[in-house]
């Protein structure tokens, strides 16, 4: 049996599918990249510490908010910059409604057509308007999070380094917060859908890696853990996370203590299940979700719990901003240059940045480790533990279900190729 | 609807403007109170910066606020505006028609309240914009003072203070109340309605006009910025400001008198209809003038600066008397570039200008001896005058001098000589009155008083290139004879030229020996009429309108240029249409008692337009609005 | 029949297909208008024929080259969406580094010929019949353009600058505080977006047709900027047409 899917539907970026088995066996099985690179850490170089977040949110339209601040935050620690309380909550918001957007499309947009059998959302615009409706609302918020505090969906334009160039105004976010408590009945409805939803079952032991829940579950931070019991600051973020080369492989993968990692929704899920909102924990229940679990396929289903935590917590915030009321910050840069470190979670994992800048305060070094080449390793061990037990199928059958294990990743390509090894020679 | 806004008469002054003290917390109060009927606007904190907008909290208006601000142009005539909506497949289409939002303007500055009346002037000219009408109409103007930054020039432009079109007008006195005044009857309606307390309050006496001062100030008086522009249309300056022109329009959008638009439509989503709409649109854009398919007309960039310079300075002032700028400064407070009117005008100005005038005071008025070279008997009543003038002048056919014999006065005598740079020149004189009887007794080598030249002539450059239709009537010819020297001078640089000269009898024609020699010189075609007297000449019999008969000109590429007395203009002019002369190549000299040459004294005023500045030669498209000027 | 409509995507961030999946509110009419038969990130099965064609992204090499062509051969209008296709984009900012870096930096070592494979705008490939510009796009601007496709009218672009909209917006100038904006050669259309938000415009939707590049550039040498500057500003979005 021979299969090769090429440009792989409904994920971000390009990829082939390349499985060949005979007799039972798994001979190959691998994910192939089949973007072209696109070279930003030389594009980087030269530039000034204040171009750098706005190029570099240009790796991916999809998490642009998190290449942001995880380069804001390496930038911020390279040059010896304090944010403020307030800068910090703003992030964290950001990165919340990037989260849930990003989230959302995923589960609507790319996961309901494998449960519901059909090839794309599109069809169901007619048969299931107001299922299409609803995704398209709840869709809208994480964007309209995203459009009020950075000033635009995609790439946002407010986060600076040190900060926020213009605040929200405190009408804008009032108006968000009442969108928010008005979407929960059909967030309910979301949650009712996937609950009867049928998840493909998979067994297999991984290390999950994610930021501390030092201020609660993952979001921005400065520590990284893992289940292998990694406990590190981020800024030796290199030493704990690796990137490797395999020779089968055209892609460079990255591990930690292990020869497979896991970052996103499911990792974080298993690392800090304690930490979720009351909503999102209820929810975790309602879809039989268990912080021991080892089965992938679930990354979806931790996926929706985040969706709920993100919105209870994005209500939190908005009251507590709003509380202490939005004050333009006096923000300095001091003179000189360092090297540091960034991390966020971003939609799928934990993404890193790291630079070094010389005394002109202009960027020398930098570098990028993308939550999808940390789950890459772990995507072609799940299809090889995956595969032999399905070879009895149809190959259509087979086909479906390794695509539907792929996309429980949400893998995002376009990230990845920032620094992926293509051979084509 | 509000019945202070439906009061026909409401827009119009006040017969005695009222005077009345107020303070900070009555005007917050007065605000409230308007926000229950209106959609009160005013300047406000928005972020880090003031702007002009919807007005919730009373207490977050501010009444004293930089020139900087943006206009309120864009409540008036926003950039986005629908005109109406249509569908794409026919059918009926039910709209609502949408009345304008009653609306207060708190807080406009002088300069500004001076805008809307030009964009009145503009707007209700011919058929009058009615969207722009409709929120007109339900706007009430509230002014406030202000204090004038380094770009201001409204003192020049006499706009720093404002006399009316305003409905109310608040002035802070030192201790920070505010006294009010009240500029119209819907003005003194809404005080008495919405503020009644201050609104019976008894009168106070006005304040008296506040002195503003400008750092920045036009060296030339307002009413000489439309000659000026006339003289440098061709100047290298153009191109220079064009080649420092970035295009970006951010002149036009930011003047406060600026209207030009673009007229698009906008589809709805699903493609079964949509709206029309207007937007600002901006002469200094690529594509502004540009025609499907076809040509820019205005593509270089220096033509489209001029061109705003032309419309703010000239076009409506030739219509008017009122510039299309109010001297607020944001053209060049945002011009990356400094492309700022005031330095440039100066600069045109000190370029343009006469002689230097003399620094003592009066000296304006006081002649300068010109020596009498030659007399020469025209007629029986009139003669003329070769002068040597003290310095060599430069002027166009049409232009006149003041000349004076002391003890007896002064008058104006146009120049009947070429149009070439020099010191000698050429006066007809009749002996009419005292001064110019005494003029014919003086014999060469006597002196007489000289000043100028005075006015604006012929444009001898546009007349370049077409056939020119000269008529002179008695006198008339004087003025004529100094274009048609012109012409001669260069006569490849013009097409057919033909005279037409009617006067009383053959014995009245000046310049007769001249008339023989054009006659029969060939370069020109000469015909003439008398109505009496012996006909030596065999003329045409009867007045000047007799040579139309069959009058054979190709009126497209003919300029006319007409001198006579104004009786002669009612019955030609119809004629010389009826030719098809267009109304914008046809030049007549409206002569009148130019007492002074220098706008001041009054006399030459045809109802607001003064002939020694702006005249005495008129395109007649741009006098045929003036009921003084030939109907009278 | 409706109109067939597909989209694609080469060497970009997938941004701009997003920003239309964020039309949330005119998702579902949009699908009224148009048969949406490919779109990879949301859909499976690629189809024949196509009424438009919607391209994303830079073409880098000779594969996406091919691909690229076999879309246009079976698309009646080809449309380019967003800077990356329109103009390079932020890719642009490859082409100004030494081959060898390059080499390095993505595949370890240096790779003969890598210049080739720079990424370049679809016009150096195929012949591109609309644009959209931007990084990234303006949904509104690509419904916009939709629509214009569909009845039947010449898509127009506005032919002024940034500054416009940047003057209706009532923002102040970046230049007062001293900080150098493209705004006065950039094509407006984002309605000065970025110079809302507090940054300065850094060129995304590309040149005005006519930039006046002379004025431009000594306003910028008055504010203290080098050529070097003004050229490593330029580039941040825009490949010069010499490297295309």
């Amino acid at each position: 049996m021979n299969i090769e899917i090429k440009h792989l539907a409904r994920m971000e970026g390009h990829a082939n599918l390349v499985v060949d088995a005979a007799n039972g066996e798994l001979k190959e099985c691998r994910l192939e990249i089949v973007e072209s690179p696109r070279f930003f850490e030389v594009m980087l170089k030269g530039r000034h510490y204040s171009d750098v977040a706005p190029i570099a949110a240009r790796i991916c339209g999809v998490c642009s908010v998190s290449h942001t601040l995880a380069s804001l935050a390496a930038t911020e620690n390279a040059l010896g910059v304090r944010v403020s309380e307030q800068t910090l909550g703003l992030r964290r918001l950001l990165s919340y409604g990037e989260n849930l957007q990003s989230h959302l499309l995923h589960l609507y947009f790319m996961a309901v057509p494998d449960y519901l059998g059909v090839p794309s959302i599109l069809p169901l615009a007619k048969t299931r308007r107001e299922l299409v409706a609803r995704a398209l609302r709840l869709k809208k918020l994480g964007n309209d999070l995203v459009q009020v505090i950075g000033g635009r969906p995609v790439h946002p334009v407010t986060p600076r380094v040190g900060g926020f160039s213009v605040l929200p105004a405190a009408a804008a976010l009032k108006e968000l917060r009442r969108h928010l408590v008005t979407a929960l009945g059909d967030l309910e409805e979301t949650v009712a859908l996937f609950a009867s939803f049928r998840v493909p079952e998979l067994e297999r032991d991984t290390e999950y890696l994610c930021l501390a829940a030092d201020a609660g579950y993952p979001s921005v931070g400065e520590r990284i853990i893992s289940s292998d019991g990694v406990n590190a600051p981020v800024h030796d973020f290199a030493q704990v996370v690796r990137e490797y080369f395999q020779p089968h492989s055209t892609a460079k993968f990255a591990r930690a203590s292990r020869d497979t990692l896991m970052v996103g929704p499911l990792a974080r899920y298993r690392n800090a299940a304690a930490q979720l909102s009351p909503m999102a924990r209820k929810v975790a229940a309602a879809l039989s979700l268990d912080p021991s679990t080892r089965n992938p396929y679930q990354g979806n289903l931790a996926r929706l719990t985040e969706v709920v935590h993100f919105f209870e917590e994005a209500i939190h915030l908005i009251d507590s901003l709003l509380l202490k009321g939005l004050r333009p910050e006096s923000i300095w840069v001091p003179p000189g240059g360092g090297a540091g470190a960034g991390a966020v979670e971003a939609p799928r994992g934990t993404l890193f940045h790291a630079y070094a800048y010389d005394e002109q305060g202009r960027i020398t070094s930098a570098n990028c480790i993308i939550p999808t080449a940390q789950n890459l390793g772990n995507i072609e061990a799940d299809l090889r533990a995956l595969v032999p037990g399905l070879l009895h199928l149809p190959q259509p059958e087979i086909t479906a279900r390794l695509e539907m294990l792929i996309r429980a990743y949400d893998p995002c390509i376009s990230c990845s190729t920032h620094l992926v090894k293509v051979e084509y020679l | 609807m509000n019945r202070i806004l439906t009061d026909p008469a409401g827009r119009l002054p006040l017969e005695e403007p009222r005077w009345r003290r107020l303070s900070r917390a009555e005007i917050e109060q007065f605000v409230r109170a308007l926000q229950s009927a209106f959609e009160v606007v005013g300047v406000q904190e928005q972020g880090r910066r003031l702007t002009l907008a919807r007005l919730e909290d009373p207490a977050a208006l501010i009444l004293e606020f930089a020139p900087q601000l943006h206009s309120p142009k864009k409540f008036l005539f926003p950039n986005w505006e629908k005109l109406f909506r249509f569908r794409l497949g026919g059918g009926v289409l039910l709209e609502p028609e949408r009345a304008a939002t009653p609306r207060v303007i708190f807080g406009m500055h002088p300069c500004d309240l001076h805008a809307v009346q030009v964009l009145d002037n503009c707007l209700f000219e011919g058929e009058a914009d009615s969207a722009y009408r409709a929120k007109r109409e339900v706007t009430i103007l509230i002014g406030v003072d202000c204090v004038p930054d380094g770009h201001c020039f409204c003192t020049s432009m006499g706009t720093d203070r404002v006399a009316e079109g305003f409905d109310l007008f608040l002035h802070r006195l030192d201790g920070g109340s505010y006294l009010v005044q009240t500029g119209s009857r819907r003005g003194e309606a809404l005080l008495c309605h919405y503020a009644p307390l201050v609104g019976a309050r008894p009168g106070e006496p006005p304040l008296p006009l506040q002195v503003k001062q400008c750092p920045t100030r036009l060296d030339l008086p307002l009413e000489s910025l439309a000659p000026l522009l006339e003289k440098v249309y061709e100047h290298p300056v153009w191109e220079e400001v064009g080649a420092r022109c970035l295009g970006c329009g951010a002149c036009t959008m930011l003047c406060p008198t600026c209207y030009c638009f673009n007229v698009e439509d906008r589809l709805d989503l699903n493609l079964a209809g949509g709206e029309r709409v207007r937007t600002w649109d901006s002469c200094q854009f690529d594509q502004f003038t540009k025609v499907a398919d076809g040509p820019e007309f205005r593509g270089n960039q220096g033509d489209r600066q001029r061109h705003r310079f032309f419309r703010k300075y000239k076009y409506l002032w030739d219509k008017y008397q009122r510039t299309a700028c109010v001297g607020c400064g944001r053209c060049s407070r945002e011009c990356l570039s400094r492309i700022e009117p005031v330095p440039l005008l100066n600069r045109l100005f000190a370029e343009q200008a006469r002689p230097a005038p003399s620094l003592s005071p009066g000296a304006e008025y006081r002649p300068q001896l010109a020596e009498i070279l030659y007399v020469a008997q025209l007629t029986e009543t009139e003669k003329l005058f070769r002068l040597r003038l003290p310095q060599p002048i430069e002027f166009q056919p049409g232009e006149f001098l003041e000349i004076s014999v002391f003890g007896l006065g002064e008058a104006p005598f146009t120049i009947a000589s070429a149009p070439v740079a020099g010191a000698e020149v050429d006066v007809v004189v009749r002996a009419a009155g005292t001064l110019t009887q005494a003029m014919h007794r003086l014999k060469p080598g006597d002196t007489v008083g000289v000043r100028g030249p005075f006015g604006n002539g012929f444009p001898l450059e546009q007349f370049a290139g077409r056939d020119v239709l000269l008529v002179a009537g008695g006198m008339g010819l004087i003025t004529l004879r100094s274009l048609l020297l012109g012409i001669l001078a260069r006569r490849e640089r013009f097409g057919r030229v033909l005279l037409l000269y009617g006067a009383r009898s053959v014995g009245h024609y000046l310049f007769r020996d001249e008339l023989l020699a054009w006659h029969r010189g060939g370069e020109l075609d000469c015909r003439f009429a008398a109505g009496q007297g012996e006909n030596p000449w065999t003329v045409t019999r009867g007045d000047i309108t007799h040579l139309f008969k069959d009058l054979d000109v190709v009126a497209e590429r003919t300029s006319a240029a007409v001198s006579g007395p104004a009786r002669m203009y009612r019955s030609l002019n119809p004629l010389l249409f009826r030719l098809g002369i267009a109304e914008d190549r046809l030049f007549l000299n409206l002569e009148r008692h130019m007492k002074c040459g220098l706008g001041k004294c009054g006399k030459c005023r045809i109802n607001d337009i003064c002939v020694c500045e702006s005249g005495p030669i008129f395109p007649y498209a741009r006098v045929k609005h003036l009921k003084e000027a030939i109907e009278r | 029949m409706k109109p067939r409509v597909g989209f694609f995507d080469f060497t970009c961030c997938e941004g701009c297909q997003l920003t239309i999946l964020n039309l949330e509110e005119e998702f579902l009419e949009l699908l009224e208008l148009v048969e949406i038969v490919e779109f990879r990130e949301i859909l499976q099965a690629p189809a024949a024929a196509l009424d438009i064609a919607f391209v994303e992204g830079s073409i880098a090499g000779p594969e996406e080259a091919a691909r690229l062509r076999r879309i246009r051969e079976r698309s009646r209008t080809l449309v380019a969406l967003g800077a990356c296709a329109d103009n390079a984009g932020v890719n642009a900012l490859s082409h100004f580094r030494a081959p060898e870096e390059l080499g390095e930096s993505a595949f370890g070592r240096v790779v003969e010929g890598i210049e080739e494979r720079l990424p370049r705008p679809l016009e150096c490939f195929v012949a591109v019949d609309a644009r959209v510009p931007g990084c990234p796009i303006d949904g509104r601007e690509f419904l916009g353009l939709l629509q214009a496709l569909l009845v039947g009218r010449a898509p127009e672009l506005p032919a002024y600058a940034v500054c416009v909209e940047c003057k209706l917006g009532e923002y102040p100038c970046t230049f007062e505080q001293g900080t150098v904006c493209l705004g006065p050669v950039t094509r407006a259309g984002c309605n000065a977006l970025c110079i809302a938000g507090g940054d300065r415009c850094r060129g995304c939707r590309g040149l005005v047709d006519n930039p006046r590049s002379q004025p431009y550039r000594q306003i910028l040498e008055q504010h203290g900027l080098t050529v070097e500057d003004i050229l490593a500003e330029f580039r941040i979005f825009n490949l010069p047409p010499e490297k295309s």
